[in-house]
């Protein structure tokens, strides 16, 4: 089978830089398959505590199912996720205890529950004995629709309402870090721009973010450092000053490669 | 009252008084016509315990009646008397033997015996949805049909067990379906309900907001399957006979009908899918042995009665893809559960007086974007 033991190669001059100095979420050679197919191939990255970090890549670059394999949505089939250096549970309902949340791509609110009883679920997952880092009043400030539209059934908010919510609804869990699956898909460039903000003021809160995102520009600008993955792997870092155009050039160049690689 | 405690009511009251109305005609009806309504108030009795976990849950289940012929066979053993046992049932187990209980007693045992032999099926089955879940508990119910029907050791076998004390009349029949939609409303009301509820909503999200799916589904689970014993007990001591083919096929598929026509994702649709169809299926296998109906007498042709049920059962799928009652609670639309007016609150960070809009106008308060009004959101429900 394909890249069983192979260490996955990285383009010369792309080395992965050293951790962050605090870690708070390490993963190291996450693997993810769905029957034959390989989604996650060796990934390996880290983010520090009150971190913001991106994660980007093209289709089909395994973004959405790390982070699932991060929250044990889906099955890890080889490498290690630690959270301040203790392997993380497989099931997403154990992971979430540990402070961690996760927005997935889509949203996925309860359409037929409204706003609050959406609200109200995601304090299922608090740790006892905890002040959260962020009330209701920061989160109400944060995403106002939370407020304004509290009685209404979620299923009825448009797409951009949905995501703030579904964003509060995770930050209600007291979460150190927070994964994002491509918050800004299908929003209006407004619309993103507010969520982008809230997500800075949730980080300066000191709550740690892995940004999914397609949008590897705007991401990179955004975030203090990113990865990019391509094929499953993770292919190098960038931050602030790395040329966008080298980024999306990987999403090719790095493909083509890899294909060349292939026997 | 306020609207919410007024819908609160009418959840329960509802399904209440149409089981009421039920006993209230049999209890003008003619023996043999109590015989009909009893079964009525019997099989609504199995409708509810099936919404319990089906319902609830949104996972399907064909093997809730599993539950409902363990119950209804041990009821039946258990209250036969010890001479007749040894008789007809020279080969069961020692511990069948004796002793004899009241019919009370057998109705205790037979739910709890459905719902430890759930909890048995439900710890290996819970982590199963969609076909899965179908086909496991259809393997379920084929399981204890083939043991039912061939191990003379712990009941009657392929033979009918007869002689089983008639004790469940109208009045037991009504009070045993009331407490069935009592304990399915306690239990819609509880918290593991409603985070079963959101499971089933999305079960991505809950899981990610940190619910056990598992273990709120096996709940459910074992809930449904103490109804549907009980309900098995209730059923051999309505007629005072039970072979092994009656809590089998037939019943499941007829049962899970009634409450998909009803609504099967509310405690209303479960009730009135379980009575209106349990009447109409009473009438037509009636109408086989001839009925006479305005003074016009018929005599349908035998099966016919389970054709019209299909035909119906397709057609209320087609026209009510929700049920009868739009899986709805009783009242629950008159009472506030409003429909969309988006654009009046829209943009407009909410004006005074339009509470009525977006909230449920129990307290009044204006859905208005305020940080106090959040905090009284994150109260948990009164």
């Amino acid at each position: 089978m394909s890249g069983d033991a192979a260490p996955p190669a990285e383009p010369a001059g792309r080395r992965i830089e050293a951790g962050p100095e605090r870690p708070l979420l390490e993963v190291s050679g996450l693997r993810v398959t769905y029957g034959r197919a390989q989604a996650v191939d060796g990934a390996t990255f880290a983010v520090g505590e009150g971190e913001l970090v991106g994660l980007v890549g093209p289709n089909g670059a395994g973004k959405s199912s790390t982070l699932f394999a991060v929250m044990g949505e889906v099955r890890r089939a080889a490498g290690e996720v630690r959270f301040r250096g203790k392997p993380l549970p497989g099931r997403p309902e154990d992971v979430v205890r540990l402070g961690l949340a996760m927005v997935p791509e889509g949203r996925h609110l309860f359409p037929s529950m409204t706003v609050q009883e959406n609200l109200q679920l995601g304090r299922l997952a608090r740790r006892p004995g905890r002040t959260p880092r962020l009330g209701d009043e920061e989160v109400a400030t944060l995403f106002p629709v939370t407020a304004e539209f509290a009685r209404r059934r979620a299923g009825l908010l448009s797409g951009g309402q949905q995501q703030q919510v579904a964003i509060a609804r995770a930050l209600l869990s007291d979460p150190d870090l927070l994964l994002l699956d491509e918050p800004s898909l299908g929003l209006s460039p407004t619309i993103v721009a507010s969520v982008f903000s809230a997500l800075e003021r949730i980080n300066a809160l000191g709550v740690a973010i892995l940004l999914v995102e397609q949008r590897a520009e705007m991401t990179l600008e955004f975030c203090a450092r990113s990865y990019v993955l391509v094929g499953g792997r993770i292919r190098f870092e960038a931050d602030r000053h790395t040329n966008v155009e080298t980024v999306v050039a990987s999403y090719f160049g790095v493909e083509r490669v890899a294909l060349g690689n292939r026997p | 009252m306020t609207r919410s405690r007024l819908r609160l009511a009418a959840e329960l009251l509802g399904p209440l008084a149409l089981v009421g109305v039920v006993a209230l005609v049999a209890a003008h009806l003619s023996t043999s016509d109590q015989t009909d309504a009893i079964n009525v108030l019997v099989t609504a009795t199995i409708v509810v315990g099936l919404y319990v976990f089906i319902g609830n849950s949104g996972v399907i289940s064909f093997g809730q009646i599993s539950f409902a012929a363990v119950g209804a066979f041990a009821a039946g053993i258990y209250t036969t008397p010890v001479s007749t046992r040894q008789t007809t049932m020279p080969d069961l187990f020692g511990f069948l033997g004796r002793p004899v209980l009241t019919n009370l007693e057998s109705l205790l045992l037979a739910a709890g015996l459905g719902a430890l032999f759930a909890l048995l099926v439900g710890l290996a089955l819970m982590r199963l949805s969609g076909l899965a879940a179908g086909i496991a508990t259809f393997a379920v119910l084929e399981i204890t049909y083939n043991i039912l029907a061939n191990w003379e050791k712990i009941g009657p076998g392929p033979t009918t067990l007869a002689s089983v004390p008639v004790t469940t009349g109208v009045g037991q029949a009504t009070i045993g379906c009331a407490v069935a939609v009592v304990v399915a409303f306690a239990y819609q009301r509880s918290r593991s309900c409603r985070l079963l509820r959101a499971s089933r909503a999305d079960a991505l999200a809950a899981r990610g907001i940190g619910v056990s799916i598992v273990r709120h589904r096996l709940g459910a689970f074992v809930l449904s399957g103490a109804i549907c014993g009980f309900a098995g007990a209730l059923y051999v001591h309505s007629l005072g006979s039970i072979n092994v083919t009656e809590v089998y096929l037939a019943l499941t598929f007829s049962t899970l009908a009634m409450l998909v026509v009803g609504g099967s994702q509310s405690l209303w649709g479960a009730t009135l899918g379980g009575i209106l169809l349990g009447i109409l299926s009473s009438f037509l296998t009636n109408a086989e042995n001839g009925t006479t109906v305005f003074g016009l007498s018929f005599t349908l042709p035998n099966g016919l009665s389970s054709i019209i049920f299909a035909i119906l059962f397709v057609g209320a799928l087609m026209l009510f893809p929700r049920g009868l009652t739009r899986n709805r609670e009783f009242l629950a639309k008159a009472l506030g559960e409003r429909p969309a007016r988006v654009g009046v609150v829209l943009g407009s960070g909410g004006k005074p007086g339009d509470g009525s809009v977006t909230g449920d106008g129990s307290d009044g308060t204006p859905a208005a974007a305020t940080t106090a009004h959040v905090t009284a959101v994150a109260d948990p429900e009164p």
